[in-house]
């Protein structure tokens, strides 16, 4: 498993590689978000208490997932380049901050569009909403950091320390529900006692599966074409990189 | 006459405006993520082809 790992976070393994892996993202991708789609705007009954609004769910709660997914990769994928210095890690965590960042931003747009017609506000200063406002910000902060150095390496490792203090701030978009009186519902699906039996009707909820499972396939796509450009960047002085680039035009 | 009521004839009444409005968003967060990964792409061949040429 070490060794099958080892040949994959190679550089010019993962290049090869992800080529062919990235269609089987992106195509499952298309297909699940139409019908996702289809499920959530045309099947999916209307909610006794929201009407229709509702159906922004079907792309706020999965963007808001992924916002605290791509953060976790980001901060698991930095710990691990900063801890075996394995150069892929620190590329994964690199290509995913605006992949993440952009999540985040569609969470809090998708949800201030909801909370509009059902809150009757755009915006309130509570707990789920405030702590998802300093994840979108810890992201750009990552971002930024890591552009401030000229040494990738360097980079690398001050924005992956920064990326794991950052993490403590999971826990607590997820609790804040909980842990706070706040204006945001709580968990219908995403808890330890919900898991096994949502409280959300089937024709609400299997869109809603799909929708999560597209975007992150979006996301594995996205993630894996970025990747393959930032390892010719950091490999670029490499035999390999020079033999892509040469045969690319011809 | 608000925005939100301008939109009531698309399906979902007087919620219309808000649901397509974030699907709208996403839509456009998501194309622009494909046309920047692409033009990334494009970027990074470009400049080291030009870097190997002058090496050669």
């Amino acid at each position: 498993m070490w060794k099958w790992i080892q040949a994959f976070a190679s550089p010019q393994n993962f290049y090869r590689i992800s080529k062919k892996i990235i269609p089987w993202f992106l195509y499952p991708f298309i297909a699940l978000t139409l019908v996702g789609l289809y499920w959530g705007l045309v099947i999916a009954p209307i909610d006794y208490q929201q009407g229709e609004s509702y159906r922004i769910m079907f792309v706020h709660v999965p963007a808001a997932w992924m916002s605290m997914f791509i953060y976790i990769v980001l901060a698991v994928s930095g710990g691990i380049g900063l801890i075996w210095q394995i150069k892929l890690a620190n590329v994964v965590a690199k290509v995913s901050a605006p992949i993440g960042a952009s999540f985040t931003f569609l969470a809090l747009v998708t949800g201030a569009v909801w909370g509009k017609p059902m809150w009757g506000t755009w915006w309130v200063w509570d707990a789920r909403l405030t702590s998802e406002l300093i994840l979108l910000f810890l992201y750009l902060a990552y971002m930024s950091l890591g552009n401030a150095f000229d040494n990738p390496k360097t980079a690398s490792k001050a924005s992956s320390v920064l990326a794991i203090v950052g993490l403590i701030n999971i826990p607590i978009i997820h609790y804040s529900v909980t842990w706070w009186n706040t204006l945001h519902q709580g968990a219908s699906v995403s808890s330890v006692e919900k898991i096994a039996a949502p409280a959300i009707h089937p024709d609400m909820l299997m869109p809603l599966i799909l929708m999560s499972i597209s975007f992150k396939l979006l996301y594995g796509a996205l993630m894996l074409m970025r990747a393959r450009d930032e390892v010719l960047i950091r490999e670029q002085n490499m035999r390999w990189v020079k033999n892509v680039i040469m045969e690319d035009g011809k | 006459m608000t925005i939100a009521e301008y939109f009531e004839f698309l399906p979902y009444g007087k919620y219309a405006f808000y649901i397509w409005f974030s699907y709208l968003v996403v839509f456009i967060t998501i194309a622009i993520l494909f046309i920047r990964t692409s033009s990334i792409h494009k970027k990074t061949f470009s400049q080291l082809r030009i870097k190997y040429s002058r090496e050669d």
